[in-house]
């Protein structure tokens, strides 16, 4: 068990500047997921915590102590790499030993406690095979193993799921989560799928070039983001965005779509407004509805693709104004591709963004 | 049916042509080792005509008794084995280490060095015979093996140091990661993960190394007097009389038949290639 503490970290390649001043703080035994897109930064700064990255400026606490000098063992972290990274010509019994050998630890010793690290994650059949005799998801398991039999205060997880097919990554992810209560240790996990960190993480930090967007657990991300980049990222599929203009009418608001569907607002603070000011409009697939009839406040769509994911359906469309829109389809019938629906939304749901990005946020009745 | 053959030759079934010609190659390539065998085992006035010439035909052991007795065969033959052994076995052991070193690990002046080592690349051994022979003889190390290994040896990190280098090329670098996470220091990292990896880049540098030194001939022929390994024996041999083929052809045979033998059974190293490589990759 372990905190994790980073006070302005920064990360430096030459003159390229990788992680930029980073504040953040893992609580002990959360299971905090670092999400972001290819190239932000992800491993760079798992890989400062890990200790096989020098840290460019800044500090690192774990357990209150500064450990930018300290080794990955006097960190007392673990770490399970994207490509397994299992040592070719051991067997997975010392692929899993080899660091309590390196501790010097006992032979009997060791042995127990590969033994309990394969009872673990079942796979004490395969404790005399080479690893190119496993499979994926057996090697991923190894790995793992080589992981958990440390009983590190840390767990790192660098992105261990991408290299596996879709069905064995939820297998394997449900296993992650299960470990993670077993243990009770703090892990911290990379990935560049949403979908990942939604269903495992209990705080997500979204990364977007070298620095925090934000940091929350997965329902504040998805109903209360900081500005439009978040919005964006966290949630399946993606939240639309409508291009729109504000009117100010005394303290409240009015948002005009293209299309002119007027929804009415309440700012929460009305000094950031201005009127006629452009905003982007963010609404989730989810929060809308087909509608029976248009009216002022609905919006017509084109249908371009209807998706059927058996349970579940999605328009993909346009707006009149050819602004890109999917929605959420409840309905019984089917439409084709050239149809026109009318969409309407609750505006309780509505994200409003300024043109920055930043959140615009509304007052909750 | 013709998608049937395509599909032969695609999986590389070789057409009747390449054995053909494979075959006419390994014939001309045997030719020579069969003429000095032959050599070897007939008088020497049968064969002034030529090996292949049979009007008459003798077995005789007398050139194989000759050399025996009058030349010191066995002891070259072990002064041979002294040279080559521990001049291959030196870069063997340390030019991985280096190349290791340069390829893993940050120091200063890396780079500078890396240049320098491999640099000597280029320089040919002949342009050292010289200023080497002046100190040899400054150090009072003429005649001693070690006038001779110690230049085999270090002249052989050029290329071995970038031999085992450009393997490491593609080594992992996550092993080297994950080991460094379990504990491992650098010079552990070394040993419990790149050496047990490398074996393959390490069985080249020694095969090669094994062959060149044994075969070497400048630097024995300069440095020493009496401490002959076979090819200045060999050498020595073929300067003494003009009509003695026979003989040559048994000293050519004692020395070619340990090379040969290090190469029908470490070949295999030659094409192993990356089969040690990490389980990491699907
Ligand atoms: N050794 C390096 N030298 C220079 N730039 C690097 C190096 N490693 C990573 N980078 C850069 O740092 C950025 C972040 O990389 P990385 O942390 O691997 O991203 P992620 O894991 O989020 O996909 C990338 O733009 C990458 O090009
Ligand atoms: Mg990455």
């Amino acid at each position: 068990m372990a905190q994790m503490q980073l006070n302005n970290a920064c990360k430096d390649y030459g003159s390229l500047r990788v992680i930029d001043k980073l504040n953040l703080k893992v609580e002990d035994g959360s299971f905090t997921v670092f999400v972001g897109p290819s190239g932000c930064g992800k491993s760079t700064l798992l890989r400062m915590i890990a200790g096989l990255e020098h840290i460019s400026d800044g500090e690192l606490l774990i357990d209150g102590e500064r450990k930018n000098e300290a080794t990955p063992v006097g960190r007392g972290v673990a770490m399970v790499f994207q490509n397994y990274a299992l040592y070719p010509h051991m067997s997975v019994e010392r692929n899993i030993g080899f660091g309590l050998k390196m501790a010097k630890l006992e032979k009997k010793d060791i042995q127990d406690r590969v033994q309990k690290a394969a009872e673990i994650l079942k796979i004490e059949p395969l404790l005399k095979r080479k690893p190119a005799a496993l499979s994926g998801g057996q090697r991923q398991r190894v790995a793992i193993g080589r992981a958990i039999v440390r009983e590190p205060g840390l767990f790192l997880f660098d992105e261990p799921l991408s290299n596996l097919d879709a069905e064995l990554r939820v297998a394997m992810r449900v296993e992650i989560a299960k470990l993670h209560r077993t243990l009770g240790s703090t892990m911290i996990y990379v990935t560049h799928d949403q979908t990942e960190a939604m269903t495992l993480a209990d705080t997500i930090v979204v990364l977007h070039d070298g620095t925090i967007e934000q940091v929350g657990s997965p329902v504040e991300l998805y109903n209360d983001p900081d500005n439009m980049f978040v919005a964006g990222f966290i949630g399946s599929p993606r939240m639309n965005f409508l291009q729109g203009t504000v009117t100010l009418e005394g303290n409240g608001a009015n948002v005009q779509l293209l299309s002119g569907a007027r929804i009415p607002v309440t700012p929460e603070q009305t000094e950031q407004w201005t009127a006629g000011m452009r905003v982007h409009v963010g609404m989730r697939p989810e929060h809308l509805r087909v509608c029976e009839k248009a009216d002022p406040s609905s919006i017509s769509v084109n249908v371009d693709v209807m998706e059927n994911l058996g349970g579940t359906r999605y328009i993909y469309g346009q707006t009149g104004d050819g602004e890109n829109i999917t929605v959420e389809y409840r309905e019984e019938h089917l439409l084709r591709s050239g149809d026109t629906v009318s969409v309407r939304m609750d505006t309780d749901k509505l994200r409003l963004f300024a043109e920055s990005g930043a959140r615009l946020r509304l007052a909750t009745v | 049916m013709s998608a049937a053959r395509n599909n032969d030759a695609m999986i590389g079934k070789s057409s009747p042509w390449a054995t053909w010609l494979v075959g006419a190659v390994a014939f001309l390539w045997i030719i020579p080792i069969v003429g000095i065998i032959v050599t070897s085992i007939r008088p020497l006035n049968e064969i002034s005509l030529g090996w292949w010439n049979v009007e008459q035909f003798t077995l005789t052991l007398d050139a194989w008794r000759t050399v025996w007795d009058k030349y010191p065969l066995a002891y070259a033959f072990w002064v041979s084995v002294k040279i080559s052994v521990i001049s291959t076995l030196i870069p063997m052991i340390f030019a991985p280490m280096a190349a290791y070193a340069f390829h893993f690990l940050q120091f200063r002046f890396r780079r500078v060095m890396l240049i320098i080592v491999i640099n000597a690349f280029v320089l040919p051994s002949q342009v050292v015979v010289i200023p080497l022979f002046v100190l040899w003889r400054k150090l009072g190390l003429i005649d001693n093996i070690w006038a001779v290994i110690i230049p085999f040896a270090g002249m052989s990190f050029a290329w071995a140091v970038y031999l085992v280098k450009s393997y490491l090329d593609d080594f992992p670098r996550e092993l080297i990661e994950a080991a460094q996470v379990d504990g491992c220091g650098p010079i552990a990292r070394f040993f419990y993960i790149v050496l047990p990896n490398s074996l393959t880049p390490i069985a080249a540098v020694g095969i090669l190394q094994f062959l060149w030194t044994w075969n070497g001939l400048l630097l024995p022929v300069v440095y020493l007097r009496e401490e002959l390994p076979l090819t200045a024996l060999l050498a020595r041999i073929q300067g003494v009389y003009d009509r003695n083929w026979d003989q040559v052809a048994v000293a050519a045979i004692v020395t070619t038949v340990v090379p040969l033998i290090i190469f029908i059974v470490f070949q295999r190293y030659f094409t192993a290639g990356a089969s040690t490589r990490s389980g990491s990759k699907e």
